[in-house]
């Protein structure tokens, strides 16, 4: 009986040091991040109500308590705090990443039915005419789905060679149509084949220079590609004498698509720069740092 | 009604593969059709038209330098036109509403022999001398093809969701050396005037432009670009916070940028709580 009274009255007081304890920690918590203009509030109406009351003490205590708090704890305990805070944002800017990167998936994912449908009458039509190109064209736009649609792209790997190999599995199509009004030259060193660099980015940039510079231009043009290394930056630049850029025309999901995945995996070590040459054109240049190889 | 009776027909198509497969299935449906003419563009689809006045024009719609309905709009009279397209949802449901011929690329030889049928029927009845002529009027034409191009231009903006709105200043154009650096509106995080440039600010570099911002104001789009302050206009994507300093004033921090920038007082209703 006795026993099992002094169990009772050991587990209120445990509860009750429980609770204090919590209830000064958020005390702490709070007196730590407050504005001093709102302690000092606080100070005023504490005194105020314990002076009506006749009884100056616990007002002053208070005071002392919470001045020790503020001066000895409360930047420390606010750094902990803002920490906290960071943290959990930080986290949440990770899961952003996550989301983006499936909506980029997604984004880069697209083939434009147009040059599907094009491509396909195109090797129809060559069935009937010239065979042998017609096996040309097949085999590249093969190449060109291996590695443009989603469910087949290999999920890394993504190094420049492959990635100028897709490019010429493209543009060798594209000539097949265009014939002489496209012309394209190449500039990527061997060595630098096996550097890494992400998918879609050199297709993008080259259909942009198809689509909107030669295309629209009656006598065709040149898409020139160049890889090099300047100061440990590998820089890719697909360049057209094509028609220009409007300052009017939308620069589209491409090109915002681009660099929004360059911001997220080199932040800002990576840039994509659109210029017009004084000689008219486009040039679209990615830089991003320079590594041999992929990572083990 | 004599069979001798030949008739002309010009190919307009940028791709050459492509008048290459219309010129052999025109040859096998129709081999009396004499191909008088290939254009590889528009302007020289008009050229070649005006010169040869063919009796039929085939025209692809997406071609450099003029658009097959702009050709057609100077062909109509002279020549009977057939639209050619290979993909192109608009355009298809513009021509279901109109009278205007057209062909689906890549185009198949049963279609083509039903088109052929019909053109045939039609030009020898207007050969035939007497009132049965029954091509249709060149005006009414005419007006079709100006119907479908305005329907064709406003379908088109309204397609593209990306760009709604046709007209504003969509890239900056900054003088860095010889070149011409063009950065997207998306990629600029404010402009700030400074003296008698404007200061282009994005998250890994600054241009100068000689543009004013009250010519930036007037260029840009009023949905897309804020003013916050005389002297400062903010891409309104880029605000990541707002806050306010121990003077009161309105302060904004932007995404992927240190600074911050001050809201004025004239501006701050754009930023009251909902």
């Amino acid at each position: 009986m006795r026993a099992s009274q002094i169990n009772h009255a050991l587990d209120f007081v445990r509860e009750a040091i429980t609770e204090a304890s919590k209830w000064w920690w958020r005390f702490f918590d709070w007196v730590a991040v407050v504005e001093w203009r709102r302690l000092f509030l606080t100070w005023f109406l504490v005194l105020l109500f314990f002076g009506m009351l006749n009884t100056p003490e616990p007002a002053v205590w208070y005071i002392f308590i919470s001045f020790a708090v503020k001066v000895l704890a409360g930047g420390k305990r606010k750094a902990e705090l803002v920490a906290r805070d960071a943290t959990v944002q930080a986290n949440v800017a990770t899961l952003e990443r996550r989301l983006m990167e499936a909506r980029m998936a997604a984004l880069q994912a697209q083939v434009e039915p147009h040059f599907l449908f094009n491509t396909l009458a195109l090797i129809g039509q060559l069935i009937e005419t010239d065979p042998p190109e017609a096996a040309r064209v097949h085999a590249h736009l093969i190449d060109y789905l291996r590695a443009t649609l989603p469910q087949m792209r290999a999920r890394d790997g993504g190094t420049l060679g492959k990635q100028v190999e897709l490019s010429r599995a493209y543009l060798a199509i594209m000539q097949a149509r265009m014939k002489e009004r496209l012309r394209v030259r190449f500039t990527v060193p061997m060595f630098l084949h096996s550097a890494p660099f992400p998918p879609m980015m050199l297709q993008t940039l080259i259909e942009n220079s198809i689509k909107h510079g030669l295309e629209p231009k009656i006598e065709g043009g040149t898409v020139t590609v160049r890889a090099q290394v300047v100061d440990a930056t590998l820089q890719v630049e697909v360049c057209d004498d094509g028609v220009g850029i409007d300052p009017h025309a939308d620069d589209g999901v491409g090109l915002a698509n681009i660099r929004e995945r360059l911001q997220l995996l080199y932040g800002s070590q990576a840039e994509l720069v659109i210029a017009t040459p004084p000689g008219g054109g486009a040039c679209a240049t990615i830089r991003l740092p320079y590594k041999m190889m992929e990572d083990a | 009604m004599s069979p001798e009776q030949t008739f002309t027909a010009l190919i307009a198509d940028d791709e050459a593969p492509m008048r290459d497969l219309l010129r052999a299935r025109l040859q096998a449906v129709w081999p009396e059709l004499q191909i008088v003419a290939e254009a590889a563009n528009g302007l020289q689809a008009v050229e070649l038209g005006e010169q040869h006045k063919p009796d039929i024009a085939f025209l692809d719609i997406r071609m450099p330098g003029m658009s097959g309905i702009e050709a057609a709009r100077q062909l109509y009279r002279h020549s009977q036109i057939v639209f050619a397209t290979a993909y192109d949802q608009y355009a298809l449901d513009a021509f279901q509403q109109g009278a205007l011929d057209y062909l689906l690329k890549p185009v198949s030889a049963e279609r083509l022999a039903t088109t052929c049928a019909r053109l045939r029927t039609r030009l020898e009845a207007s050969r035939q001398p007497g009132p049965a002529a029954a091509a249709a009027p060149p005006q009414d034409i005419g007006q079709q093809l100006a119907q479908l191009t305005a329907l064709l231009e406003n379908k088109g903006k309204a397609a593209a969701e990306e760009r709604p709105k046709n007209g504003y200043l969509r890239w900056i154009q900054a003088q860095v050396g010889a070149s011409l650096r063009m950065v997207s509106t998306r990629e600029v995080l404010f402009f700030q005037s400074d003296e008698k440039y404007t200061r282009v600010q994005t998250a890994t570099s600054e241009f100068l432009i000689r543009k004013t911002l009250k010519e930036l104001l007037d260029e840009l789009d009023p949905d897309e670009f804020w003013r916050i302050h005389r002297s400062t206009l903010v891409r309104v994507d880029a605000i990541a916070e707002v806050s306010r300093d121990l003077r009161g004033r309105q302060m904004l921090r932007l995404k992927g940028h240190a600074g911050e920038l001050e809201v004025s007082r004239n501006h701050s209703y754009l930023f009251q709580q909902m």
